[in-house]
């Protein structure tokens, strides 16, 4: 006990006043490489939450979502590029990628009290939950879709001629964002009663000559076939 | 056209309106090409090929081919509407390798087992077929004969088979493939009703509260009743649908309680309701007081095995499986009363939630609740326990033959109701729920087909799955094979029924539409004709016998199953095949040939051709020279009228779109057993379950017991096998259909991503399904309609080139002898 | 037919009877050939030695081209000529009436479900599509590229001479 109180009498001292036990250098130095070593450990524990394994530890998202997620073109695809949990899910920009690690606190929440911790209980919740998403997604103008999918980069005669044409008429025109009419892309979809498709004009829109026209410019015409 | 005024007027003026159209051009009406009798179809009703929900379709005929098919608007069981098959059906008989000719095996202008198969006329093979049955009936006897029938004979063709088979050929080898499909189901409808069939129909579709499906994916299976079970969802919020199968299927897409439960424990889950029912004293005790016993099951039953194999060894109750001794209420709750919620949540792997919401659809008092099932209840090896625990909760409840309270064992064949089960064209069975071991019943029988008595033999014959090892050890050595693909159909054919097939000494026949994998493996195949090559009748899922009429001339020499029984009866005669006291005491009876003895006999032959409407064909009658149908029908009939199996006058069949027996004065019947609806309760009775001495219906306690192979360290994953909705059975039909082939064109292993990637296996690959048995090639799908979960793979047995049937294991339910194909351990490996 | 020139329904009438001719000449091959054997397609009759090792086929390929493909006969559910991959049919959405319901079809481009998709179990015509049609794939399917086994010689009332159908 008594020793423990001289270490940190010690302690105290140096602490208190650095610079009478040690050079400028070293403290300069010293607290650089630390700072260093703080970075990267904080870097890498923040990385270890993004990734798949880490997300799909908690049996509420493994035995759910993750689920889903297998039978979807981000997860199993011609040319075998993943989409992994935050690749769509977590910002890859720093400042909104700590907000939302932030936010994080909410679900450590629903893990501990249990908010979806059954198969019933995540059903009951689906449509609350996708709603965030597609708010989030909507406010961020599909920004986690941009990561990977650039909407200038999309080689329009190697899509179908349908994806073709709604994609000129909705996406290039910045009409829409991703998500308006790729919801369910990576999840099975909740009660989608009063959620229109995201290609469905407002009412004002309907029957304009423009957009029946941007709507044919990759349009079929259709030779009967035998 | 004679130029009046008023004619002369209407043509001015409308030449005149023509020309201000279009100027400048002379006024031509566009006039059908011939006249508009070109674009006229013969339309005509029948059921539908397919599966046992039987729809009634509209069959097109123009210049004698069928050019369209649609549902049939006044059809009640699905009002307009088919299923993808169903919209295909004008192409099923249209395969380009349709056989024309009868084949026999030959090396060097003789039979021969090794020989190749080259084409005969039908003499000569009927004349091989006849030569070869009757040295085995004279070295063996008639125990070494059989024959495997369908449940998609026409009631007709089942009936001439048992008569042929039993009281002609004195076998009682006749099982039909109805043994794959349904046998659990009759059985458990005799031990707990004393009579075949459901009670409900398909009017409770809209009438229920909630849907529960037992191992049923009738969103593939049985499509139209689908639509009407969504209808009612859909149109009606408060309704609920549960639906509980081994892997998430489509039908899982509609379920408000989707459940996906370890292989084999329903069992367990459904002793759970029961017991949810006792606990929370939701029992109907008027119900049950007045119209139920409790009986307890043997346990420990085996699992039909061959009886050297140590499972069948180890079995203590496999002597006499379907034993049962009566018991009273307080009995059977404490019995139940093990199966709490926790435990059955950790037996099957249930959410608790989930039980419970399942077992509130029974419990409630308030709500009409149908059971469904097929294949996932029957085809297990303890198909007739589940079938009798699912009657359980509906008797515990009361719920049962009433509009929407509905326990429905959904039938998989056309006819396996009508033909195999009604018939009885099952190794132990006769015509209406009679059995050949009862004396009683076998005089009966006798009498009516106008026999001396002793000639049905009274000892059951070989059921299926025992046929194919009779076939493989040479105990069994004439066989004939129609409507079925067996060698595809029957479970680890790669050591019982393919070696059966070419065992030296057996003689195998095929009768058969198209070359199939069992007809390429037979010694003699005939042509038959399909569908509405021919006339007949069809008996669906919930009791409605539907008949039509031929409409269609088959191609080339093939003719109709019913044709070649009768045909074939020909060459015996009574001295050949009847026992020598039995014709020593009925001398008249010497000398008859059997075709005399069986089909003219003064009941069957007694209708007259001219009968027949004029407007269609019917290739039997006019070749045997009396309307064979009909006469076939009117005798067939004569057994259960009266009895509660009372079907209507055949005539009438050919004018409605089908009855629903038992028909009394005309009117069909909808809910059996429940006064009111049921001609044969009588008033004051209000349930009645007639088919028991007792009148009353038995609840059984029969416990959780697990399944045959259960995955291990090698083996480490379960192998479910079954349909998709485009193919039907083997794909005989279906897979020469370009748009049905084009829309699913092989076999694969559904399989989850998890599994496959711990595998080290691609999305697509090739991959190798391997068991203790046999093993096929097959390829990967982890994105497709149905998704099991880890530890359980899916493989549909449509596809020819992969027999998943070399994999699965032959056990059965030890009282049904029905194959579990269902359950069974393999691995998975890439090639 | 829409959109077709004169010259251009000449040279499809020329393709058919060519298509014709070479199955004309198919089918009496295969009628002959019949006569003396059964035919043997291998992936519908088994192979020679049927319990034998044998190799899968890869999976087909969707047609995804967008081309609407003939009916057989008016009552005929068309094909569907676009992938339906994750197009999620549930008790909570519906992805195909998302393009395919009359509001939506002037936005999506895409055809209107028939007319008999609004009718319910009694024939009476309904304000949208009715419940016992909201599960499309029973009657509509995708089509592969996979070639037919056999040939079917069903007879499209429609088209004289009857041509074989692949």
């Amino acid at each position: 006990m008594a020793r423990l109180k001289e270490w940190l009498l010690w302690f105290w001292t140096v602490a208190t006043r650095p610079s009478t036990h040690f050079s400028l250098a070293f403290l300069a130095l010293g607290g650089f490489v630390c700072g260093l070593l703080f970075w990267g450990a904080f870097n890498t524990a923040l990385e270890l939450t993004n990734t798949e394994k880490f997300c799909t530890g908690c049996h509420e998202m493994h035995d759910n979502v993750y689920q889903e997620l297998q039978h979807t073109i981000h997860f199993s695809n011609r040319s075998g590029v993943r989409a992994t949990c935050p690749d769509c899910h977590v910002p890859h920009a720093w400042t909104d990628k700590i907000a939302r690690k932030m936010q994080a606190s909410k679900e450590v929440w629903g893990k501990i009290f249990g908010t979806i911790s059954t198969r019933d209980k995540f059903l009951d919740h689906r449509l609350e939950l996708a709603k965030h998403e597609w708010a989030r997604m909507e406010a961020n103008d599909s920004l986690e879709c941009r990561n990977c999918h650039s909407a200038i980069a999309m080689d329009l005669a190697k899509q179908t001629n349908r994806a073709a044409a709604i994609h000129t008429k909705y996406l290039l025109s910045k009409q829409r964002t991703c998500i308006d009419c790729h919801k369910g892309i990576a999840h099975e979809l909740p009660d989608m009663t009063g959620v229109e498709p995201g290609w469905q004009e407002p009412p004002e829109e309907r029957g304009r000559e423009s957009s029946i026209k941007a709507l044919r410019r990759y349009a079929v015409t259709i030779p009967a076939v035998e | 056209m004679t130029l009046s005024r008023r004619n002369l007027l209407k043509a001015q003026a409308a030449a005149v309106a023509m020309a201000a159209l279009r100027p400048g051009r002379p006024a031509q009406a566009q006039a059908v090409a011939g006249g508009i009798g070109t674009l006229q179809i013969k339309w005509s009703k029948a059921p539908c090929r397919f599966c046992g929900t039987g729809c009634g379709v509209m069959v097109g005929v123009k210049d004698g081919k069928v050019v369209a098919t649609h549902g049939d608007t006044l059809a009640e069981v699905n009002r307009g509407l088919n299923c993808i098959k169903g919209y295909f059906l004008s192409k099923i008989m249209y395969g380009a390798d349709r056989l024309t000719t009868p084949l026999l095996r030959k090396k060097n202008g003789v039979y021969a087992k090794d020989g190749d198969l080259t084409p005969v006329g039908w003499d000569e093979a009927f004349d091989t077929m006849a030569e070869r049955a009757k040295a085995v009936l004279k070295a063996k006897g008639p125990t070494a004969i059989g024959m495997f029938g369908s449940g998609q004979w026409t009631v007709l063709e089942g009936y001439a088979a048992t008569k042929l088979m039993r009281a002609g050929l004195r076998s009682n080898n006749l099982d039909p493939n109805a043994r794959h499909c349904m046998a659990s189901a009759a059985f458990a409808f005799m031990r707990t009703f004393g009579m075949d069939e459901p009670m409900g129909c398909y009017d409770d579709f809209e009438a229920a509260d909630a849907f529960v499906l037992w191992g049923s994916n009738m969103a593939e299976m049985h499509p139209i009743l689908w639509t009407r079970l969504a209808d009612r969802r859909l149109s009606h919020p408060h309704v609920k649908v549960a639906v509980l199968s081994t892997f998430t299927n489509r039908s899982s897409d509609l379920a408000d309680i989707p459940i996906v439960f370890k292989p084999g424990t329903d069992l367990a889950i459904l002793n759970f309701i029961a017991n949810h029912i006792i606990t929370t004293g939701r029992v109907n005790q008027d119900f049950v007081r007045n119209h139920a016993t409790f009986v307890k099951g043997a346990t420990d039953i085996g699992y039909g095995l061959r009886t050297d194999h140590p499972l069948e060894q180890a079995a203590t109750g496999a002597a006499n499986p379907g034993a049962t001794q009566p018991i009273d209420f307080d009995a059977y709750a404490a019995f139940v009363k093990d199966y709490t919620l926790d435990k059955t949540s950790k037996l099957s792997g249930v959410e608790r939630g989930f039980l419970q919401e399942l077992a509130e659809l029974y419990a409630d008092p308030d709500r009409k609740v149908m059971s469904l099932w097929t294949m996932g209840f029957n085809q297990h090896v303890r198909g007739v326990w589940a079938n009798q625990l699912v009657y359980n909760l509906h008797l515990l409840t009361g719920k049962i033959s009433e509009p929407g309270n509905s326990p429905f064992s959904l039938t998989g064949q056309p006819s396996a109701c009508g033909t195999a089960r009604e018939v009885g064209t099952f190794a132990h069975r006769l015509p209406a729920d009679m059995i050949v071991a009862n004396p009683e019943h076998r005089k009966k029988a006798e009498e009516i087909w106008r026999i001396p008595s002793g000639i049905i033999p009274p000892k059951p014959g070989y059921h299926a799955v025992e046929q194919d090892r009779m076939l493989h050890d040479g105990k069994l050595n004439f066989y004939w094979i129609q409507v079925n693909n067996n060698l595809q159909a029957a479970p680890n054919n790669s050591h019982e029924t393919y070696p059966g097939y070419r065992n030296p000494d057996n003689f195998i026949v095929v009768s058969d539409a198209y070359p199939t994998v069992t007809a390429m493996a037979a010694d003699c195949v005939l042509p038959a004709a399909m569908w509405v090559e021919k006339e007949g009748v069809y008996g669906n899922a919930e009791r409605r016998t539907h008949a039509w009429r031929q409409l269609v001339n088959a191609p080339g020499e093939a003719r109709s199953d019913l044709w070649q029984l009768m045909e074939f009866s020909k060459r015996f005669t009574t001295d050949e095949v009847w026992p020598v006291e039995v014709l020593d005491q009925n001398p008249n009876y010497r000398g008859k040939s059997i075709y005399e003895i069986v089909f003219r006999n003064g009941q069957v032959d007694k209708f007259p051709v001219g009968e027949i409407a004029t407007d269609y064909e019917n290739q039997e009658s006019k070749y045997f020279g009396f309307y064979v149908q009909k006469g076939l029908f009117e005798e067939y009939a004569s057994f259960g009228r009266g009895h509660g199996h009372d079907l209507g006058a055949y005539d009438t069949y050919h004018q409605v779109r089908g009855l629903r027996w038992p028909v009394v004065d005309g009117k069909e019947t909808r809910w059996r057993y429940r006064e009111g609806y049921d001609p044969f309760v009588k008033a004051g009775k209000g349930v009645d379950f007639y088919g028991n001495p007792d009148g009353k219906a038995r609840i059984i306690a029969v416990p959780y017991e697990p399944p045959a192979e259960a995955p291990d360290k090698e083996f480490d994953i379960w192998l479910v096998t079954g349909r998709v909705l485009e193919h039907w059975h083997s794909g005989s039909m279906t897979m020469r259909v370009p748009e049905l082939y084009k829309a699913f064109p092989s076999a694969l292993c559904f399989m989850h991503a998890e599994d496959a990637r711990a595998r080290g296996i691609n999305q697509g690959a090739e991959v190798r399904v391997v068991s203790r048995r046999g093993e096929i090639r097959t390829r990967v799908e982890t994105r497709g309609r149905n998704r099991p979960p880890r530890g359980v793979i899916f493989v549909p047995w449509f596809d020819a080139s992969e027999l998943i049937n070399k994999v699965t294991l032959d056990a059965t339910d030890p009282i049904s002898k029905q194959t579990d194909f269902k359950k069974c351990a393999v691995k998975v490996v890439p090639v | 037919m829409r959109g077709q020139s004169r010259s251009g329904l000449i040279g499809v009438q020329a393709a058919v009877a060519g298509a014709i001719a070479g199955g004309a000449l198919v089918l009496a091959c295969g009628a002959i050939y019949a006569q003396t054997a059964p035919q043997i397609v291998p992936r519908l009759t088994g192979r020679a030695s049927p319990m034998a090792d044998d190799p899968a086929p890869p999976l087909g390929r969707q047609i995804t081209d967008d081309r609407r493909v003939m009916r057989n006969y008016p009552e005929q559910p068309p094909v569907i000529p676009h992938s339906i991959d994750n197009y999620q049919l549930t008790l909570r959405t519906n992805r195909c009436l998302d393009c395919h319901r009359r509001q939506y079809t002037e936005a999506s481009g895409a055809p209107m479900i028939s007319v008999t998709h609004f009718m319910d179990r009694d024939g009476q015509v309904l304000g949208d599509v009715t419940p016992r049609r909201y599960f499309c794939t029973e009657c509509h399917v995708t089509q592969t590229d996979a070639r037919p086994l056999v040939p079917n010689s069903f007879q499209d009332m429609a088209l004289s001479p009857p041509s074989p159908k692949q």
